[in-house]
């Protein structure tokens, strides 16, 4: 049953209530939340040795995440990331075969969780990151072109390239989940070094380098000798944390 | 009371079991975090195993199928139970005998006998059993109550149903070895009728060694470049055709056609994975320079032996808003081959032992429809009937001859 919009306004008025009473009861604990955007690069960890003029390449992507920091103490936080994130890859082949390529373009919704070490000085900190992870592949796209056996060159000139002998065909669609193979839920650790800088007492901006390793395949396991595929993400984000206790008291300076 | 020294000293060993423990609790949480993760193991293709002894052979032989066969994801065979069963079987088997080397064939047959590829067959390179292959959708076809043996037409229809000046040619120059035939000529004079045996019409055509098919060739290409008022439709004779080069499917259908025939798709691996796939690709046929688009009758004869490139010629008729199938449900081998490293699947030699000859595509019928295993079906049913054969009469060319008004 879906609830009607009074409801849904009241849980919100509560959720915030708590986050507000969360963020105020104690001196030295306090919570932050803010906004993250950065560039990442991720790698597919698998084998393909047995494959010619064939290998997986790392592909850029983008990241997006609404940082939860919870202050425990000067140097220690609990932080929670959730965000969406893009984990790409490239498969290239070389030399005859090229030309031939995909990119897979996967969307991740990902919530790390982590503990966040601070050190340094006054207004500028260093911080470390340390965590886990888990997220869910909510999308994928596949783009890329192959030599098309069923579209034939007729005028066979010199053969340079596979091309020379079977027309290309150039592909950009939405990937379609195989239930039997794609293992959609992702689990894995972190780690990250960064610089932040107080603003004032409510505003913290803050730039970081961080690694995310899966732990999981990225495919079920369903079939003997399966050679597994695992993410590995780098990513530079920059974002700014809002300290709500601050916030809500007016004391910025 | 304590001194300032043992002070000193319980300060600096809590700092050091602090700093310590710390350093453990970090190690044992990074230790633990890779342990979860699978290793990599080694993949190695096929035809670099040693064939050292049965063990190697079956590897090599079980995960070139596990990487390299296009049709694990319609296919009934579980591929682990394979495994499972047969590799305690080929462990006792010793390489140096040739009488497990004989057996082993029987294995092999076992293993693949429900494999949906048509093309699939094993051929040996051992002394004691090169002489024997295994081709699962041929002995599954022997099996069958339809079965009936192949059937050269041409001789009886060229001397009962064609009119007189048809034409007919061999070559066996192009590829040595290879006897490749062709018959064209007029039923009635208002027919045109074409047959041959394989695809390799392209490399015919263009070779520079005369053969005889250049003129057949040359012959039915002239009626269908501008067919003459009289010649109301055409006979495509496919039966018994074992399919061939890829690139004929433009050089014959795409004389017949003026803008791209859209007949299906094809998808190729995209990794080592069984259920590794490309998206599905276009497959077209381009039309001839100067070609014209037929539009009269085209009617295509196959049947249980129109293999591979005949059945995806018979599905290009059957396409064309005037062409109609006639005679049997095809063989049922669609996915076209080439060599394994262009499509990183199919076809391959497992550790000098066995060559696995199987497709390198899937191919999906513009009706979204796989016929592979299953072979594509007529519009219009006509047995074979080997007792009108033996009395001098060719039931299903009758038959495609009414349905040209």
């Amino acid at each position: 049953m879906f609830k009607n919009k009074g409801s849904l306004r009241f849980d919100r008025m509560v959720f915030f209530n708590l986050l507000f009473i969360a963020a105020t009861n104690t001196t030295s604990a306090q919570l932050s939340i803010g906004l993250e955007t950065g560039y990442n690069k991720n790698y597919l960890y698998t084998n393909t040795s047995n494959r010619d003029f064939t290998a997986y390449k790392p592909a850029g992507g983008f990241n997006l995440g609404i940082p939860l920091s919870y202050t425990v103490s000067s140097w220690f936080a609990v932080q929670a990331d959730p965000s969406l994130i893009k984990k790409n890859y490239r498969t290239e082949r070389s030399d005859f075969f090229e030309g031939v390529y995909q990119v897979n373009t996967n969307t991740y919704l990902q919530l790390p969780v982590m503990g966040h070490f601070t050190f340094g000085g006054q207004y500028l900190k260093g911080f470390l990151n340390l965590g886990v992870y888990g997220g869910y592949w909510t999308l994928g796209k596949v783009k890329g072109t192959l030599p098309n056996i069923l579209n034939a060159v007729d005028t066979v000139g010199n053969i340079n390239t596979v091309y020379d002998y079977q027309k290309s065909y150039n592909y950009n669609e939405k990937y379609l989940f195989d239930s039997r193979k794609d293992n959609r839920i992702e689990f894995g650790w972190l780690a990250g070094v960064g610089l932040s800088y107080d603003l004032n007492n409510v505003y913290q901006v803050f730039g970081e380098a961080r690694y995310y390793q899966s732990l999981t395949d990225q495919q079920k396991k369903y079939m003997i000798n399966q050679v597994p595929r695992y993410n590995q993400t780098y990513i530079v984000t920059v974002g700014v944390l809002i300290n709500l206790k601050n916030l809500t008291q007016g004391n910025a300076f | 009371m304590l001194s300032d020294y043992s002070i000193y000293t319980k300060t600096v060993m809590k700092k050091l079991f602090r700093i310590s423990s710390g350093k453990i609790i970090f190690s044992l949480f990074f230790i633990f975090l890779f342990s979860c993760r699978k290793d990599l193991q080694s993949i190695n293709q096929p035809e670099n195993y040693i064939d050292g002894n049965f063990s190697q052979v079956f590897d090599a032989f079980w995960n070139g199928m596990n990487n390299n066969y296009i049709f694990w994801d319609i296919d009934t065979t579980n591929w682990d139970n394979m495994y499972t069963r047969y590799k305690p079987v080929f462990e006792k088997l010793n390489l140096n005998d040739s009488n497990d080397v004989r057996k082993s064939v029987n294995y092999f047959r076992q293993m693949t006998q429900g494999l949906v590829d048509s093309h699939f067959n094993l051929s040996f390179g051992y002394n004691a059993i090169q002489d024997s292959t295994v081709d699962p959708a041929y002995e599954r076809k022997q099996r069958s109550s339809a079965f009936h043996p192949w059937n050269f037409y041409a001789p009886l229809d060229a001397a009962r149903y064609l009119d007189k000046g048809y034409i007919s040619g061999y070559d066996s120059t192009t590829n040595a070895g290879d006897l490749r035939f062709a018959l064209a000529g007029t039923i009635s004079q208002k027919i045109l009728f074409f047959t041959f045996n394989e695809f390799e019409l392209k490399s015919s055509y263009a070779s520079s060694k005369a053969n005889g098919l250049q003129p057949v060739l040359k012959y039915f290409f002239n009626y269908v470049q501008d067919p003459p008022a009289n010649i109301k439709g055409i006979i495509l004779d496919l039966r018994g055709n074992g399919g061939g080069a890829v690139e004929d499917l433009n050089f014959l259908m795409g004389r017949m056609i003026d803008k791209p025939l859209h007949i299906g798709y094809t998808r190729y691996k995209s990794g080592n994975g069984r259920l590794d796939y490309t998206p599905w690709a276009d497959a077209v046929i381009t039309p001839q320079s100067g070609a014209a688009a037929l539009t009269i009758p085209i009617i295509v004869l196959a049947d249980n032996y129109s293999v591979s490139l005949a059945e995806l010629t018979t599905m290009a008729v059957h396409s064309l808003p005037t062409g109609r199938f006639v005679g049997e449900t095809t063989w049922g081998a669609t996915g076209p081959l080439a060599p394994n490293e262009f499509f990183n699947g199919g076809q391959f030699t497992a550790a000098n032992f066995l060559f696995a000859y199987t497709s390198s595509s899937m191919f999906k019928y513009i009706d979204g429809n796989i016929y592979e295993g299953k072979g594509f079906p007529p519009d219009v049913s006509v047995p074979y009937n080997a007792a009108a054969l033996r009395a001098g009469v060719d039931l299903q060319l009758e038959k495609a001859i009414s349905l040209i008004p």
